[in-house]
């Protein structure tokens, strides 16, 4: 039987993951996301799950890391200069091919910034943070229903592609409250364990390898140095450290439509709005108040990989309007796609656009 | 079975320079927990960056190769997760003491049920010879080439003040001692933290006058002062030298721990 | 028993060299085909290990194969085993 509770954004994102069947969780105090932390904090131990507060985000993301290899749902929460300090560990999480989650509560930044104001200022650093090439999944949550939601769908993906998957929230959805409906039943993808007679690192034909788990005797090692189908490091190889890097992107980039979620509004209009996060509100707001305009709407639930084909879902589109919480980051990967002009309209500060900046914008480019 | 049971045959012979005293320890380390009797299937090597952290790779059981400093945070959530899983760390002096001191500290804190088995070579062995936390005062490398000027770490002492179960040095000179240290360590609940000096003959050697890899074994062996000869020492009013160091068992006790095997 | 240094493993430190009580082991004199000085086994039948392993049923002092840090140094069953004749040749 469904439930309907009055949660704050967090609070949501907690449960999602323990209905997810998460069971470490590693952390460490920041503002705005603790709350995922302090209810984890709760939960977990009823529920014979760990949870642990280490010294750093560093070894937050490293202890997930390692729990991880044992079998375990994990996840960690942090917000912009934590999630600094974990890129570390997040390159070595993809280039180990670990499952883990990052709940990324987006604050004000550059460096300590805005506490307790929200932005969207890490969408690329989510994607490109670490040093080297790889590719991640990235969901945008822009309610209390859907922090529970996609936080539930990220340990999927996660576990389905061997990959850090993030949660790009912000710190308006984090401590939003709103009503939320708790599904009855949440969809669970468990990992594919290593098959016998496979080796701890050779992908199948999805490029994704089985899942050696620690104590169940395949005595797999795991490095983050470049290392061959067995897991033996072989570093100065080119064509071994060529052909990995490509599978660790092409894993994720030859699965973008299968991962890929998004809303299409008003198809035929000629001016497209594209959201994701704490401004979806705002456009959604706009379409409320101007009901039957020309005013398509794309609305992003997942940001990396890039969902490209849904923009030629707006075959008469004239023009994009991305309105977000940074200095047009998203829109700089729009332009990459579309040949009609992409209008940036970054907000920082920590407010959202309220619905007249908007329609004054849409209607200054009409 | 011996210790030699648990290489992973295929990828000998190991990286470490000729005369290396890494392969000794490693040796030891084996054979301790052979002597434990431990399954293969439950036994993890979680390791960071460095020469010392090539280890795991040569041991056929499940292993983890993080990166560096990090490797006793990627063991407590391994420990955490599972409890079941026995956990042998190996680490280097610039791993553990410098980029990850503050890991150290606290997984002695938690006082979390790992046994780690520290190769103090004193300088950046990978790198190429750096001076590290742990180069004595006074020692050459390229980054003191006129001689450290600061003083260095005693790993074991940060250890024991930090709130670890048992901590004990030894040198790859005394490898007895220093198989029957890890045993103890394995054997201990909560964090023990064995240390041992070893000779880096290509880095630390070759600037520090000591021609031959033996030379610098001689050197661990005539300057490694046991424990209660070092207090006997002192109850006698006598002077121990500067340049001489502890070895032995230097603290057991029984803290509580956490993530002990049930 | 009869022990061996492994020429694809030893690296030639000579550690050995300083740690068997016995002084079985001595510097070589000739570089191999790999370029490196193996260490040369001085009566190696005088080894504790080789005489008497098979009595106790164990590795006796084994200082040599803990401290070698290339994992060379073994003891490897003489075929055919005559206990009588390892004892006599010492």
């Amino acid at each position: 039987m469904t439930k309907t509770e009055f949660w704050q954004g967090n609070t949501a994102c907690a449960e999602g993951a323990l209905a997810a069947g998460c069971t470490f969780f590693g952390g460490y105090p920041i503002t705005p996301s603790t709350e995922v932390a302090e209810h984890m904090a709760v939960k977990l131990p009823k529920k014979k799950g760990v949870f642990v507060q280490m010294e750093d985000e560093i070894a937050s993301m490293a202890a997930i890391i390692g729990a991880s290899w044992t079998g375990a749902r994990v996840m960690t929460a942090t917000s912009g200069p934590g999630f600094s300090l974990m890129m570390e560990n997040i390159g070595f999480a993809a280039m180990t091919e670990t499952p883990c989650v990052i709940v990324n509560i987006q604050r004000g930044g550059p460096s300590t910034g805005q506490p307790t104001m929200a932005a969207q200022g890490d969408m690329l650093q989510c994607r490109f943070g670490s040093h080297g090439d790889y590719s991640v999944i990235a969901l945008c949550p822009a309610s209390v229903q859907e922090m529970y939601e996609l936080t539930a769908r990220a340990f999927n993906l996660a576990d389905q592609y061997r990959v850090p998957v993030f949660l790009m929230a912000d710190e308006i959805i984090g401590h939003m409250r709103e009503r939320i409906t708790i599904p009855e039943k949440i969809d669970h993808l468990s990992r594919r364990e290593l098959a016998a007679g496979k080796l701890p690192f050779q992908a199948d034909t999805d490029l994704i390898p089985g899942f050696a788990t620690f104590g169940k005797g395949h005595g797999v090692h795991v490095t983050g140095l470049t290392h061959d189908e067995r897991g033996y490091p072989c570093t100065t190889n080119p064509g071994v450290h060529a052909a990995l890097v490509q599978r660790l992107v092409n894993k994720i980039e030859n699965a973008r439509n299968a991962i890929a979620d998004y809303d299409v509004i008003n198809p035929d209009a000629r001016q497209v709005v594209i959201a994701y996060g704490a401004p979806v509100r705002t456009v959604q707001q706009v379409l409320h108040d101007r009901k039957g305009t020309d005013i398509g709407f794309l609305r992003l639930r997942t940001v990396w990989p890039f969902p490209e084909d849904a923009l030629k879902k707006f075959n008469n589109a004239r023009m994009f309007f991305i309105p977000e919480l940074n200095m047009g980051q998203i829109a700089r990967e729009i332009e990459r796609h579309v040949k009609v002009p992409v209008i940036s309209l970054p907000k920082l500060g920590g407010d959202l656009h309220t619905p007249a900046e908007l329609i004054k914008d849409l209607e200054a480019h009409k | 079975m011996t210790f030699e049971d648990w290489f992973r045959v295929d990828r000998l012979p190991h990286i470490y320079c000729a005369g290396c005293g890494n392969g000794t320890v490693i040796n030891c380390t084996l054979a301790a927990v052979d002597e434990m009797g431990w399954n293969k299937k439950e036994t993890v090597f979680v390791s960071g960056i460095g020469c010392s952290s090539r280890a795991p790779g040569y041991i056929m059981t499940d292993s983890l190769h993080t990166t560096h400093g990090r490797a006793l945070a990627f063991a407590t959530g391994v420990k955490l997760a599972n409890p079941a899983l026995n956990i042998v760390v190996f680490t280097g002096d610039g791993d553990l003491a410098a980029i990850g001191g503050n890991h150290f500290i606290h997984a002695c804190r938690r006082n979390i049920d790992i046994t780690v088995v520290c190769m103090n070579n004193q300088i950046y062995g990978m790198t190429g010879g750096q001076g590290s936390p742990t180069t004595p005062i006074g020692c050459l490398s390229t980054t003191t080439p006129y001689g450290s000027a600061e003083p260095a770490f005693d790993l074991c002492e940060l250890a024991i003040a930090a709130g670890a179960n048992y901590v004990a040095r030894w040198t790859s000179y005394h490898v007895k001692e220093f198989e029957r240290a890890v045993k103890a360590g394995l054997e201990t609940p909560g964090f023990s933290f064995i240390e041992a000096l070893v000779q880096c003959p290509t880095y630390f050697g070759r600037r520090n006058k000591f021609k031959e890899v033996t030379d610098q074994v001689e050197y661990l062996k005539t300057h490694a002062i046991l424990r209660a000869k070092r207090d006997r020492l002192i109850e006698k009013g006598e002077r121990i030298p500067d340049d001489m160091f502890i070895i032995g068992e230097l603290a057991r006790r029984n803290r509580p721990a956490m993530g002990v095997k049930l | 028993m009869k022990l061996t240094i492994d020429e694809t493993r030893c690296k030639g430190c000579n550690l050995c060299t300083k740690v068997c009580p016995y002084k079985i082991f001595v510097e070589g004199k000739k570089p191999n085909l790999r370029g490196i000085v193996v260490p040369d086994l001085d009566r190696p039948e005088r080894c504790a290990n080789c005489r008497l392993q098979r009595l106790y049923g164990r590795t006796l002092c084994g200082v040599c194969q803990l401290t070698c840090p290339d994992q060379a140094i073994h003891w490897e069953d003489e075929q055919p085993y005559e206990p009588m004749k390892v004892a006599i040749e010492y």
